[in-house]
């Protein structure tokens, strides 16, 4: 019998079990697949995200194989914005969220899963976690209309039945967990991206860059293993076209929204592996625990990839789950009051908030000509040009960004005007180019 | 990587020719095809029994195929890709006012029909809340007609009108007296001839109920905001605001000053922390510091005694809007500044009448006549307005009279029996009330489908609420301003919070949206 078997070993389910089993707790944590190994993933880690590695003495290993940066450049339409996270909103969103801001750093960093997630398993296991690879669970036990335990498939390819007293869903979008107790998706988002990445060598971005013009986007990171990921993406109606010729419209993607990055990859690239992609990235949420279980990472809300937010919000979720559990085992609330607690958080107005901002952008609809104005109002205002960068990635609220009253002042002390930027010349004409398919 | 690597297929490609071959019942190539998949999308898609697909039944007998491949054709090819949305719900959800703020092109006349179109479309799904008309005197109950011409009838938590006066004998009374002596029309400016003996007579009440005798009358609240901080506040000096202050105060510090501080709402440490550091660089100029006493969208409100000490400990002037509170609540209808033992203690203490004292119009109050005299000069809005008109100046009087009597705590005690009523039957069907018990009650949305939507189901189930959405909240955090008058009965104010629950529970089904309205 153990307190918890947590399904699913990567971003959201290793770290549960790390930091449930440091609280003194037995945990078994079950994945199908062996580690090292990748997973279809932005693998990008916002300085919350690579604070949570922080606090959970994570990071230098981390950080050991894989490039960090604080700044990150992004070009919309010609109109470049340099910031980094303030550290005092880094702080301000740990003691909101957990109580306690401790271990906050700012650099951000994209590492590949096979490194990532392989760092997090072990140190479950090394936290007292058992461990189970390459092992299939293929079917809840319930009793009494609870959820009390496990069958699968071990890696030997024997059964194996386990019992808990709670099992955690960290299964990710297409979770077993979910699936096999029928949780409808709500709220869902349909519309998402297509992306489609893979890795170069042979150039330095110097940095992390996301550049956005008409309905693409695309993104140069370094990472692990001295390559860059190179990250093209575009609304989900246009992914049949892009789909006849996927190598040619990568590049074809890249020159169109950023010639810099096209010219630096055609000519300096070399491309290390077959290119990635995925479709099925819409947004939806999950109730999110019920008798005998509880889900975390994507498993309960997967989001569109246009913020990299996914392993964040996972870590985010394992931190807020573990403690909510542990105050349970632990025998200091009920579990009805410990989920609540989780769920209060998970389900706040701040969250819906930013579900929408995601589901939005996700859209991939050209930037109006009055956002386009915002971004430029922000050039040479570092303060909300980093509040934005913050609010991006979920670490300010939105509200507190996109209030009238902000983006009044915004535009009151707005220091350049339109003028340098072609886009604007003929807007109308601009926007009517960036409705057509560029692949069709 | 090997080259081998390189040459390999992309998923797509794959997931394709394994579709083609599910099609023919080729199981085998299926699984040929899988193999070749790349680690990350068996990882990522674990729903495919990618290591399982030559075991599938060929004949498709047990259902298994189908499921793989309906699996495989939503990952690959949605379905939504393939639905058709009513585009017209869509857009009237999807977009924000502020989407529409900095229209593109010179021709100022045909850019507004972007928004014009917006509008319309809300309006086509019942989701627009503004424009709608009385058909009668807005008392408890009300009769109202939205800009479709749609009527109904409901409980009113719509109008501002927190003591019922506008149905109050005496306050009618004092109208027909006005218009019996005086006429209609004020004819003229303040400045100029506008104001009667009457204007005198109001401008003492108020002096007394606030503490502060030198008192000018404003045609609006909001032109008073406005006026008071566009007439004090020059290009060098500097305004230190709440976030959340009312429009008519931020829209008076941006056209005052370019050096505009918005602090977080109630912070007085923020505000502490923003003079000392203008103060080190700025000793010659001046800093308006400015709140509003209850706040209207949150219903909450500052400890103005230490905001007020702040501002005098580094040479800031505080002013206070108290237009939502003044007459409503406190001690003899004092509002917060008597609840805080302020009375006659506040640099400035500006107000609306249009909430608790039955008219238009406003005013700005301090102890200084100099100050009087100079506001009067230089808030344009004061100078180069239309007075309040006899009628209005009378109804103002009259209703500052009542505040200040016994009645005035009878008809306070009734609204806050009503309000606590609205607040506990809400509360206790898990809704989230913001703020402080208040004439303001603050229900929190969020989301603003959710509140487009759940307001379209009130107005046909006899509730009459303001849903407030961007620009008067952040984006994301909507809400329904439910304002409660003493004339609401509390079996009223209950019977609405059950409508109200309803209404949500059933928008969220709509929307199957599974977010909740918990403050964090």
């Amino acid at each position: 019998m153990y307190d918890a078997i947590v399904v699913g070993g990567r971003c959201a389910g290793a770290a549960t079990a790390l930091l449930l089993a440091r609280q003194g707790h037995r945990v078994l944590v079950v994945d199908r697949s062996s580690f090292p190994s990748d997973v279809i993933s932005t693998h990008f880690l916002w300085p919350h995200g690579m604070s949570y590695l922080n606090r959970w003495g994570l990071l230098d290993q981390v950080t050991a194989v894989t490039p960090t940066h604080t700044v990150v450049d992004i070009v919309n339409d010609g109109i470049p914005l340099s910031g980094s996270v303030p550290v005092s909103l880094l702080r301000e969103h740990f003691r909101d969220l957990h109580g306690d801001d401790s271990g906050v750093v700012q650099s951000y960093a994209s590492v590949r899963r096979r490194v990532l997630d392989q760092i997090l398993v072990e140190a479950a296991a090394k936290a007292g976690a058992e461990v189970r690879t390459h092992s299939t669970v293929r079917e809840l036990i319930i009793s009494d209309g609870r959820v009390v335990g496990v069958r699968g498939r071990a890696s030997d390819g024997g059964e194996f039945e386990e019992r808990a007293r709670i099992v955690v869903g960290a299964d990710g979008r297409n979770s077993f967990v979910a699936r096999t107790l029928g949780l409808p998706r709500f709220d869902e988002r349909p519309r998402c991206t297509f992306a489609y990445w893979s890795y170069w060598s042979g150039f330095d971005p110097g940095r992390g860059q996301i550049h956005r013009r008409g309905r693409l986007g695309c993104a140069v990171v370094p990472t692990n293993f001295g390559q860059n990921m190179v990250l093209v993406w575009g609304p989900s109606e246009w992914s049949r076209e892009f789909r006849a010729d996927v190598p040619g419209n990568v590049q074809r993607a890249l020159d169109f929204v950023s010639p810099e990055l096209g010219e630096l990859v055609r000519t300096r690239g070399t491309r290390e592996e077959r290119i990635y992609g995925t479709l099925d990235q819409s947004g939806f949420l999950r109730q999110l625990h019920g008798p005998g279980w509880v889900l975390v990472g994507d498993a309960e809300s997967a989001k569109d990839q246009c913020t990299a937010i996914g392993m964040t919000h996972a870590f985010r979720d394992a931190e807020l789950a573990s403690a909510a559990l542990h105050r349970w085992l632990a025998g200091e609330s009920s579990l009805d009051e410990a989920m609540a607690a989780y769920e209060g958080r998970r389900r706040s107005q701040n969250s819906a908030a930013y579900y929408d901002y995601v589901c939005t952008l996700s859209e991939m609809r050209p930037y109006r000509h009055d956002e386009l104005q915002l971004f430029v109002a922000l050039r040479g205002n570092q303060e909300e040009t980093d509040r934005f960068i913050a609010t991006h990635a979920d670490i300010a609220p939105v509200s507190e960004f996109f209030q009238a009253s902000n983006l009044f002042l915004l535009n009151d002390a707005a220091k350049e005007s339109s003028a340098g930027y072609p886009v604007f010349e003929d807007f109308a004409a601009t926007s009517r180019m960036y409705q057509q398919n560029l692949f069709a | 990587m090997t080259s081998t690597d390189l040459q390999q297929r992309d998923d797509g490609e794959l997931i394709e020719a394994i579709l083609d071959a599910a099609r023919r019942g080729d199981v085998a190539t299926m699984a040929r095809e899988a193999a070749e998949v790349s680690e990350m999308t068996r990882n990522w898609a674990t729903h495919i029994p990618w290591d399982d697909l030559a075991a599938l039944d060929a004949s498709g007998a047990d259902g298994e195929l189908a499921r793989v491949v309906a699996d495989l054709t939503e990952m690959w090819e949605p379905a939504h890709l393939r639905n058709p949305v009513d585009p017209d719900e869509e857009y009237a959800l999807d977009k924000n006012a502020y989407d529409f703020y900095r229209p593109a092109g010179r021709d100022l006349l045909a850019r507004t029909e972007d928004f014009y179109g917006w509008v319309q479309a809300r309006r086509r799904t019942e989701t627009w809340q503004y424009s709608r008309v009385l058909e009668a005197a807005p008392d408890s109950i009300a009769e109202i007609t939205n800009d479709l011409g749609k009527r109904t009838r409901g409980i009113n938590f719509n109008s501002q009108d927190y003591l019922s006066f506008n149905t109050h004998p005496a306050i009618r009374e004092a109208a027909v007296r006005a218009m019996r002596d005086y006429g209609p029309h004020s004819a003229g400016s303040p400045m100029v001839l506008g104001n009667t003996r009457i204007s005198d007579e109001l401008e003492a009440a108020l002096g007394e109920l606030t503490g502060l005798e030198h008192v000018t009358l404003f045609s609006t609240g909001w032109s008073a905001g406005f006026g008071a901080i566009v007439g004090l506040v020059r290009q060098s000096d500097h305004v230190v605001i709440d976030r959340l202050a009312h429009s008519c105060l931020q829209q008076g510090a941006r056209a005052a000053t370019r050096n505009v501080v918005r602090y977080e709402h109630l912070n007085v440490e923020a505000v502490r922390q923003h003079l000392v550091d203008i103060r080190s660089h700025d000793t010659r100029n001046g800093i308006l510091v400015v709140t509003d006493g209850l706040f209207s969208v949150d219903a909450d409100w500052p400890d103005l005694v230490t905001l007020q000490r702040v501002c005098r400990e580094h040479d800031a002037t505080l002013l206070v809007d108290v237009a939502h509170d003044l007459g409503a609540m406190g001690p003899g209808g004092t509002g917060v500044l008597g609840m805080q033992g302020l009375l006659g203690e506040v640099d400035i203490v500006m107000g609306a009448f249009s909430k608790s004292f039955c008219s238009n119009g406003g005013f700005v109050a301090s102890r200084s006549p100099a100050l009087k005299q100079y506001v009067k000069m230089f808030s344009g809005s004061h100078f180069f307005s239309n007075a309040l008109s006899p009628v209005q100046t009378a109804v103002v009087r009259e209703a500052a009279r009542i505040i200040r009597s016994p009645e005035g705590d009878e008809l306070r005690a009734r609204l806050f029996t009503a309000i606590h009523a609205l607040r506990d039957e809400l509360t206790g069907r898990g809704l989230t009330c913001m703020g402080e018990p208040s004439p303001i009650v603050p229900l929190l949305i969020g989301n603003e489908k959710l509140a487009r939507t759940a307001n379209r189901l009130l107005f046909d189930r006899g509730v009459l609420a303001f849903m407030v959405e961007f620009p008067v909240t952040p984006t994301g955090s909507s809400r329904f301003r439910l304002q409660v008058q003493a004339g609401h009965r509390p079996e009223e104010a209950r019977e609405a919070a059950r409508i109200i629950e309803g209404a949500i529970a059933d928008s969220r089904a709509y929307l199957s949206s599974a977010f909740g309205s918990a403050a964090r």
